[in-house]
C-alpha cells in the first residue's frame, strides 16, 4: 500500500483494515506511520490469509517520478521474503503505478550467480509483482517501456559487477554480441585493425596485458533512414592496476568496475533497442585492461592518437582519458553523430568534488548540457556541472608533445574533461565523470549496494525527453 | 602601490606602451611587427627597442572586453618591471576598458616590501605609470578603481605579512587604516567572547599565547536600509592544531585569514568610494595553535543558538569560527551575508586555481555573487550542498559534527552544509577561497604570492545589488 501523508483510510487500505479486524489501524498507530516521505510500515500475518502487508509513505506534495520510483523500491527491499506480491496503486494514474513497478523491480536487482552456499531461506526470492491499477491497458503500456529500461540498467550492473578475471575486453565484447537478440547492429573491432588504424593511445594501454583489447560499435537504426545518429562512448577498462604507475592496494579491488562508462553505454543500447526506440544511435566502448606486463607501456612514453595528436604519457594511471581520445575521434569521423556523449569513472577527483550523489557533466555546449542536467532530475540520476576553459586546458601543455595525459591533482577532474576536448572536432558533446556515482556502498532506494547502472535511466530520458520523432 | 597619473600629452623620456588591436598594428611599427609576426593577438607582445622612445606593443585581440584590457595592462608591465617609469597611450579606449587596463598594471606590479632591507640588482623598480588619455570621464572612473585596488593591495599586504606579527591583536592594529576611512571598528576579546557564546571560536584560538578576538566593522553608508554582511575566517596561523598538518608546505598556513583579509579590504574600498550601502563585516580571528591548552578532537562545543557541535578534526577550524562568526552576523538581521574563507583542501582538487567554490541557499544572491566575480575576473563555480553532504554530519553524540573522519569525502560541501546550519533563513553564499588566494608563480598576467581574491567581488556585489536606496 502506499499511502499518502495525513491520508485517511479508504480503498484497500479500508477493505484490509476492516478484514484484519482494524490490525492496520491498530498497527499505523503503534509504529507512528504517517504516510511522510521515507515512512514505511510492515504487518505481519495480519490474517484475512496475507503474510504480510507493506505500508510505504508517498510523503505531502507532488508525486515526482523520483518519489514514486523511491516508494516502489522501498517496498520492494520490505518484501525480500516474499515471493510475489500485489500492489494497490488507488489515487496514482497507470503511468505513475508502473513507476512504482520500475522501482522495485530497480530494487529487487542482485548479482548472486557465484554464491554456492547460501541457503534456500537465505536467499531474497522476490520475484514477481502483480499492479491493481484502474486502467490496465495503459499500465501495460507504461509498463513494457520501462521493463525495457530495467532490462538496460540490469545488463549494466551485470557488467559492472563480474570479476574482471572473467569478464576481460574479448568477454564483455562477447556478451555485447548476445545483445544483437534485441535488434541492435555489433561490430567488434580487434586489436589487428585498431593498430592498422592508428589507434596508438588505446592500444598503448592495452599493450600491458594478456588480455587483448576490443573496441564494440553497438547501432540501433529506431529513427528515420539517413537521420545521423546520438553517438554515446564508454570507457571499458575491464579492469585497472594503473599499469607501470600502480595504485596503492588498499581499494585495488573496486576497479573492476572501471569499465562502468562501457556498461552504462551497453545497457543504454540495450534500453533504446528494448523498448524500439525512435531514433538512430551508436554506442560504442573501447575496452582493454591496464596491466603492467613486461610490455607495458612507461611512463615518459609519446603515443600518436587516432587523430594525429601525440600525446605524453606521464602517468600509465590515466589511462581511460587515452582509450576515450581514439574512440571519440573515430566516433566522430565514422558516424558525423548529431552529439557524442562519454561516460567514464575517470577521476578520484570527482569524488572529492562532488561525492556521491551528483555526477560531474562537462560540455562544449550549452544546450545539452542543460537537456541533460534536467534529464538527470527527472530520472533521479543527478548531474552538477563543472567548468572548462582555455586557462584548465593550458596546463595540458607538454614539453616534447601535443600533450600531456595528467596535470596535478587542482581541478583534477577538470583538466580530464579538457583532455578529452582536444578530441572532440566540433560536435556538441559532453563528458559525464560516473566515478562517484558508478558504485553504491550502501543501498539507496532503488539501487541495492553494488554496481548502480547509472547512467542508464539519465540517458534514456535524455533520448525520450528530446530526440525522439 | 604603483603610482598612476592620468596625463593629456605623451611623455618622451620613458618607454611607451600601446595597445594594438588584431590586424591593427600601426603603419609606424609595421616593420618591426612584421619581423617578430606581432599581429596584435592577445598574450603577445612586440618590444621596439631601436627609436629614440622604447615602444611595447600589446595585443588585445579583436573585440576585447574590459577584462582583456585588464590582461593587456598586467602582460605590459610584466615586460617593463625594471623600468621606473613607463606610460601607457589609452586614448580611444572607453572609460571602463582604460581603468580595467590599469587595474591589472597596478595589480601586476604588486609586491611585499616591508621586510625587504637590501635591495638587489634585478628588483622590479617600476613605481610610475602616466596613462595618456583623452577622456573627461577617466579620471572619476579611474578614482573610484583606484579606492578598489587600495582595498585589494591591503588585502594581499595583510595575506602576505608574517604570523608572528600579524597575530589576531596584529590583525587588529591593522584595522586602524579601515577607522581613518570612517569604518567603525569594535573587537570583542577575553571576557566579552564567553559573554557572546563564542564556543568556537574560543575554542580554536585557546592553545595559542595571543588569544583569539571576533573584529566587527561598520559602514554606515547612507540608506537606513539593513545591511550586506561579510564574514572572513581569519586564522592568522593554522598548524592543524592536536591534529597537525605535515611540515611540508605548513608555512604556507599564514595565508589562512585571507578571508578576512578580503572582507577588511573589500570594506576599505567601500568606505574610500563612499559607497552610499551599510555594510557589516565580522573577522573571526584566531591562531589554531598547538599548545598544553588545546581543544581536542572529540570536543563538544555549544554554539550560541543552542546547537552542540562535536569536533572531529581540529584541522578544519575554520568551519568552527565561521559558525560563531555567521550566527552572530545572523544576528544582526543583515540583507545577505557572503562568507569568504580558504576552508577546504578538496575545493582546490574540484576547481584548481583558477575559480573558488560557491555554495548558498538563495539561488537570486548566488547568481549575483558569480555575476560580480565574473564581471572583474574573480570567477566562481557553483557547487552543490546535497542531502547527503549534510547526512554525514550526523554525530553520535552531539546534534552535529563538524566533519567526516573519513577520506575521500567531499569536504568542501560538506563544509558547506555545516556553515549552513548556522545562517538561519538568511540569503546566503560563502565562497571556499582555498586555492585562488594565492598564485604560486609570476607569470605574465599575475604577480606571484597574495591576490586578494574577493575584494573586488564584493565591491562589485555591494555596487550591483545593494547600493540601490529601494532595494526590496
Amino acid at each position: 500500500m502506499l499511502v499518502a501523508e495525513g491520508a485517511a483510510p479508504s480503498g484497500i487500505w479500508k477493505a484490509a483494515d476492516d478484514a484484519t479486524g482494524g490490525a492496520v489501524t491498530r498497527a499505523f498507530a503503534s509504529a507512528e506511520f504517517a504516510g511522510k516521505d521515507g515512512q514505511s510500515c510492515t504487518i505481519l500475518a495480519p490474517g484475512a490469509g496475507l503474510s504480510r502487508i507493506v505500508a510505504v509513505g508517498l510523503g505531502a506534495g507532488e508525486l515526482t517520478v523520483q518519489k514514486l520510483e523511491d516508494a516502489g523500491g522501498a517496498a520492494s527491499a520490505l518484501l525480500a521474503r516474499e515471493e510475489t506480491a500485489i500492489f494497490a496503486t488507488e489515487g496514482l494514474q497507470a503511468a505513475q503505478a508502473a513507476l512504482v513497478a520500475f522501482g522495485a523491480a530497480l530494487r529487487a536487482y542482485r548479482f548472486d550467480i557465484y554464491r554456492t552456499k547460501q541457503k534456500p531461506e537465505e536467499k531474497p526470492k522476490f520475484a514477481s509483482i502483480t499492479l491493481l491499477t484502474g486502467d490496465v491497458a495503459a499500465a501495460d503500456a507504461a509498463w513494457a517501456r520501462l521493463a525495457a529500461v530495467a532490462h538496460g540498467v540490469f545488463v549494466a550492473r551485470d557488467l559492472a559487477s563480474e570479476p574482471p578475471n572473467v569478464l576481460n575486453p574479448i568477454e564483455m565484447a562477447n556478451r555485447i554480441e548476445k545483445l544483437r537478440d534485441l535488434g541492435l547492429t555489433v561490430e567488434v573491432v580487434e586489436p589487428e585493425a585498431m593498430l592498422k588504424m592508428g589507434f596508438g593511445a588505446l592500444m598503448g594501454v592495452a599493450q600491458g596485458s594478456a588480455n587483448p583489447a576490443r573496441m564494440v560499435i553497438m547501432s540501433w537504426n529506431g529513427g528515420a533512414a539517413g537521420e545521423k545518429p546520438l553517438a554515446f562512448i564508454g570507457k571499458g577498462v575491464t579492469f585497472d592496476t594503473g599499469g607501470i604507475s600502480i595504485k596503492p592496494a588498499a581499494g585495488m579491488e573496486d576497479m573492476k568496475w572501471d569499465m562502468a562508462g562501457a556498461g552504462a553505454v551497453t545497457g543504454l543500447m540495450a534500453a533504446l533497442a528494448g523498448r524500439k526506440a525512435k531514433v538512430n544511435a551508436v554506442g560504442l566502448v573501447g575496452l582493454v585492461e591496464n596491466m603492467p606486463g613486461g610490455n607495458a607501456q612507461r611512463p615518459g612514453d609519446v603515443v600518436t592518437s587516432y587523430s594525429g595528436q601525440t600525446i605524453e604519457v606521464l602517468n600509465t594511471d590515466a589511462e581511460g582519458r587515452l582509450v576515450l581520445a581514439d574512440v571519440l575521434w573515430y566516433c566522430q569521423e565514422k558516424f558525423d553523430p548529431r552529439f557524442m556523449i562519454d561516460l567514464a569513472t575517470l577521476t578520484g577527483a570527482m569524488i572529492v568534488a562532488l561525492g556521491h550523489e551528483h555526477a560531474g557533466v562537462f560540455s562544449n555546449d550549452d544546450d545539452l548540457a542543460a537537456k541533460l542536467l534536467a534529464s538527470g532530475l527527472s530520472s533521479g540520476e543527478k548531474l552538477w556541472r563543472l567548468p572548462m576553459g582555455p586557462d584548465y586546458d593550458k596546463q595540458l601543455k607538454s614539453d616534447i608533445a601535443d600533450m600531456k595525459n595528467i596535470t596535478g591533482r587542482p581541478g583534477g577532474s577538470i583538466t580530464a574533461a579538457q583532455f578529452l576536448a582536444r578530441f572532440i572536432n566540433g560536435k556538441p558533446w559532453a563528458h559525464l565523470d560516473i566515478a562517484g556515482t558508478a558504485w553504491f556502498t550502501k543501498d539507496a532506494a532503488t539501487v541495492p549496494k553494488g554496481a548502480s547502472g547509472f547512467g542508464v535511466r539519465l540517458l534514456d530520458r535524455l533520448v525520450a525527453e528530446h530526440f525522439e520523432a | 602601490m604603483l603610482r598612476v597619473t592620468l596625463l593629456a600629452e605623451q611623455p618622451a623620456d620613458c618607454p611607451l606602451i600601446v595597445l594594438v588591436r588584431q590586424n591593427a598594428v600601426p603603419p609606424e611599427w609595421a616593420p618591426q611587427a612584421a619581423a617578430e609576426a606581432f599581429t596584435g593577438d592577445t598574450e603577445t607582445t612586440c618590444d621596439i627597442l631601436g627609436g629614440t622612445q622604447r615602444v611595447l606593443l600589446v595585443g588585445v585581440g579583436t573585440d576585447p572586453d574590459p577584462l582583456a584590457l585588464e590582461a593587456a595592462g598586467a602582460l605590459a608591465v610584466s615586460h617593463l618591471l625594471q623600468s621606473p617609469h613607463a606610460a601607457i597611450d589609452l586614448r580611444g579606449w572607453p572609460k571602463r576598458h582604460a581603468a580595467f587596463c590599469l587595474a591589472g598594471a597596478v595589480q601586476r606590479s604588486w609586491r611585499y616590501d616591508a621586510l625587504r632591507t637590501k635591495p638587489l640588482e634585478d628588483d622590479p623598480k617600476l613605481a610610475q605609470l602616466d596613462a595618456v588619455t583623452d577622456d573627461a570621464t577617466l579620471p572619476k572612473a579611474w578614482a573610484r578603481q583606484h579606492a578598489v585596488l587600495t582595498g585589494c593591495d591591503f588585502a594581499r599586504d595583510l595575506v602576505t605579512e608574517p604570523s608572528n606579527t600579524l597575530t589576531p591583536a596584529g590583525f587588529v592594529t591593522k584595522l586602524a587604516r579601515l577607522a581613518d576611512a570612517g569604518v567603525e571598528v569594535q573587537v570583542l576579546t577575553g571576557a566579552a567572547l564567553t559573554e557572546a557564546r563564542l564556543a568556537g571560536l574560543r575554542a580554536v584560538g585557546q592553545a595559542s599565547v595571543h588569544p583569539p578576538a571576533l573584529a566587527i566593522l561598520r559602514w554606515p553608508g547612507e540608506h537606513a536600509l539593513p545591511p550586506v554582511a561579510f564574514v572572513g575566517k581569519g586564522i592568522t596561523f593554522d598548524t592543524g592544531g592536536i591534529c597537525i598538518k605535515p611540515a611540508d608546505q605548513m608555512w604556507e598556513m599564514r595565508a589562512d585569514m585571507a578571508g578576512a583579509a578580503a572582507c577588511a579590504g573589500a570594506m576599505l574600498a567601500l568606505a574610500l568610494r563612499r559607497s552610499p550601502a551599510p555594510v557589516l563585516a565580522v573577522l573571526a580571528l584566531a591562531e589554531n595553535a598547538v599548545g598544553d591548552n588545546a581543544y581536542r578532537p572529540s570536543d563538544v562545543l555549544r554554539h550560541a543558538n543552542g546547537t552542540t557541535v562535536e569536533v572531529v578534526d581540529t584541522d578544519a577550524e575554520g568551519r568552527l569560527v565561521l559558525m560563531d562568526a555567521l550566527g552572530w552576523a545572523a544576528a544582526q538581521k543583515p540583507a545577505a551575508i557572503i562568507d569568504l574563507a580558504t576552508l577546504t583542501g578538496t575545493v582546490v582538487t574540484a576547481l584548481g586555481h583558477l575559480m573558488a567554490g560557491l555554495f548558498d541557499n538563495d539561488a537570486s544572491l548566488a547568481a549575483s555573487v558569480a555575476a560580480a566575480g565574473a564581471a572583474v575576473g574573480e570567477r566562481v563555480w557553483r557547487l552543490p550542498i546535497d542531502e547527503s553532504h549534510r547526512r554525514e554530519l550526523d554525530s553520535d553524540i552531539a546534534d552535529l559534527r563538524h566533519c567526516s573522519p573519513d577520506r575521500m569525502q567531499p569536504d568542501a560541501s560538506q563544509a558547506a552544509a555545516f556553515l549552513r546550519e548556522f545562517v538561519g533563513e538568511t540569503p546566503w553564499v560563502h565562497l571556499d577561497i582555498a586555492g585562488v588566494e594565492n598564485w604560486a608563480e609570476a607569470d605574465e598576467r599575475y604577480a606571484a604570492g597574495a591576490t586578494g581574491f574577493g575584494v573586488r567581488l564584493l565591491d562589485r556585489l555591494v555596487a550591483d545589488r545593494f547600493e540601490d536606496a529601494h532595494r526590496a
